[in-house]
């Protein structure tokens, strides 16, 4: 069971259920085309049974070899780096650059072992606000500015 | 291509020229210094900044950042006995003993001159092999085509370090991803399930960052945390003599046509050129008894050998269209971002920019001896940045590019999703190079395919029965790919 249940198999097993249905997904759309070379699906065909057959293939080597998961060696840590970045690129246009940028860096220094205020919050002040600068009032080329003033 | 010189120097004379041959030099050896972030990463995170600029210009800056970060990587090796970036991991066996004799600025000498004479060489069969190779390929039509790049494809066997199968995979899931959104024949709209973001399909750049820069970061934040290593004495670069050179000019030669035959191979990379010029240097150099110990011997056959590989890896690159490594395949998405379609007709097409493209890179490995001796020394403290904030501010820099180039927050997310992708299939063992290199070479693969179809009427047998380079391509590609798999099932029955 524990050959089966784990992060490996998983997500070859993803891979593999993406693949397949994204080829599914081919004959749900119609196009003009009727010549089979000139279907706009020709050639994603193709590549999604090579997929397929590799995704196989992998999550067959993924079952009977005994490999090693590399470790994680902090799980808040990881998971705190990978939401904050994902929440932090969703939040840009709308909040505009500079305050999830600092945001940003205040989850993410603490996060990586930076604890010592006095240098967490000038770099996360520093280096977003050195960007605005340079960009905004710099190059003329803006970034998002956040919803309160058109300065950052 | 040499009636185009005079153009090329004009656009490597001009402000923005001179300013990103300086600039991207000094970039690439700050980077390629700071442990982690090595040259595919200082290449990614440099890249969107480049789509402002003229097209010329933007290449010559990601081949000074690349050249430079590739120097830059013996810095921390020397110092701080951590390579900079994988190919520099060669020069930790004899750089940092000879720096703990407190000779650090002499092992900084010889890397510097060997990097610098390495990266010169290479320059120099880039600028005549490119040309001789692209002029061969001017033959080509579609049926020719898709069978180089099939054969291109072949090299994602080579960069697919642990497992060939998941290599291939990551390959055709980039291919895939290059199918997405407009068919390049009849322009409907394929796999956007009525997403209008989707219609131009996915942004090359903001993918390639995203399974390159942001991965990084988050398959650092899963590791233990590096504590800063000590620097050793340190008081600026010191050249090597004349007279220490005696005896040891075979070695080098020999390591800059290692580093020059590896380059122009698909997929093999600076590291294995800089292992494989080491082991060659203790096998025959004169001084091979001091192997290990400091012996300046080992400096060279490392640093020439993974310079030289820039010149050689950009051959296949800029001839054919072929990238060999991740850091070619960024090359090659620069161009397509540009407007420009790599592939044999690349140097033809665009003479002008191929010159300035060359003659820049031969300057560019002129300056890293000047900006080598300055920056090792600002260099120097950088190594002590913690690595908290380089990662934090790679996410930041990465934010910014992805949005400065198109200014659509629908990037943003694209990287984000390919950074969170990129990290899962990574700790799989999933490589990343072949999924830029097929999301790349996806799209000419397609059109040739389908053209070669229509030129055949849909016979695909005719396509090498008639055409007999592409015969000899097809036979080379499926030699290419088969061997490999038939070496290591060999390998596993012996075993």
């Amino acid at each position: 069971m524990q050959r089966l249940a784990n992060e490996r198999v998983i997500v070859q097993l993803g891979l593999l259920i993406v693949a397949v249905a994204l080829y599914a997904s081919t004959f749900q759309q119609s196009f003009s085309a009727s010549d089979l070379a000139q279907s706009p699906m020709f050639f994603p065909r193709i590549i999604l049974t090579l997929w397929i057959g590799l995704a196989v293939i992998a999550l067959v080597q993924t079952i009977r070899a005994d490999e090693t998961q590399p470790v994680i060696a902090s799980w808040p840590r990881i998971a705190i780096v990978i939401v904050a970045a994902l929440i932090y690129c969703n939040i840009i246009a709308s909040e505009g650059f500079f305050l999830p940028s600092v945001v940003f860096a205040l989850v993410c220094l603490p996060a990586f072992g930076i604890r010592n205020p006095l240098l967490v919050v000038p770099f996360a002040i520093l280096v977003p606000g050195a960007l605005v600068l340079l960009f905004n009032h710099t190059l003329g080329m803006p970034l998002p500015t956040s919803r309160f003033t058109y300065l950052f | 291509m040499l009636s185009a010189l005079p153009d090329a120097i004009a656009i490597l004379l001009s402000f923005e020229g001179l300013l990103v041959l300086v600039l991207g030099t000094v970039l690439g050896i700050v980077l390629g210094a700071m442990p982690g972030i090595g040259s595919t990463v200082a290449v990614a995170i440099v890249l969107p900044f480049t789509l402002t600029m003229s097209q010329a210009p933007a290449i010559i800056l990601l081949l000074a950042v690349y050249a430079g970060s590739v120097y830059g990587g013996s810095i921390a090796a020397i110092l701080i006995n951590t390579p900079g970036t994988p190919q520099s991991a060669a020069t930790c066996l004899d750089g940092y003993p000879m720096a703990q004799r407190g000779d650090a600025g002499l092992a900084l000498g010889w890397a510097t001159v060997a990097s610098v004479v390495g990266g010169l060489v290479s320059a120099v069969v880039l600028i005549f092999a490119a040309p001789q190779l692209a002029a061969f390929a001017l033959q080509f039509g579609p049926i020719e085509t898709f069978a180089l790049i099939l054969l291109g494809m072949t090299c994602i066997v080579s960069v697919s370090t642990g497992s060939v199968v998941k290599g291939l995979m990551a390959g055709m899931i980039g291919i895939f991803l290059s199918t997405v959104g407009g068919d390049p024949i009849l322009g409907e709209m394929r796999f956007t399930f009525g997403n209008w973001q989707l219609f131009a399909g996915f942004n090359l750049l903001a993918v390639v960052i995203g399974v390159f820069a942001l991965s990084e970061v988050f398959i650092r934040a899963s590791a233990s945390v590096n504590k800063v290593s000590e620097l050793v004495a340190f008081n600026g670069v010191v050249l090597p003599s004349w007279q220490m050179w005696k005896g040891r000019f075979g070695n080098l030669a020999k390591s800059v046509a290692i580093g020059n035959v590896i380059g122009v191979l698909p997929g093999t990379g600076a590291a294995t050129a800089a292992f494989i010029s080491y082991a060659e240097g203790r096998r025959s150099s004169p001084n091979r008894d001091g192997f290990g110990k400091g012996e300046p011997d080992g400096i060279v056959s490392s640093e020439a050998a993974n310079n030289a590989v820039t010149g050689g890896a950009l051959v296949p690159t800029m001839a054919l269209g072929i990238p060999g490594d991740a850091i070619t395949a960024v090359m090659l998405a620069t161009l397509t971002l540009h407007g420009i379609t790599p592939g044999p007709r690349l140097v033809d097409d665009n003479p002008t920019l191929i010159a300035a493209i060359f003659a820049g890179f031969f300057v560019i490995n002129l300056l890293l001896l000047p900006l080598g001796m300055l920056l090792s020394r600002v260099a120097a403290p950088i190594l002590r940045v913690r690595e908290a904030f380089m990662m934090t501010a790679i996410v930041i820099l990465c934010a910014v590019g992805i949005y400065f180039v198109r200014g659509n927050p629908f990037d943003l997310l694209v990287m984000g999703g390919a950074g969170f992708v990129g990290f899962l299939l990574r700790r799989q063992g999933v490589p990343m190079a072949p999924l830029v290199i097929g999301m790349v070479l996806g799209p000419t693969l397609e059109l040739t395919l389908r053209q070669g179809l229509i030129l055949t009427d849909g016979s695909f047998v005719a396509f090498f029965t008639g055409h007999p380079i592409a015969l000899v391509l097809a036979i080379a590609a499926v030699l290419a790919l088969s061997l490999p798999l038939l070496r290591a099932l060999l390998a596993r029955r012996a075993s």
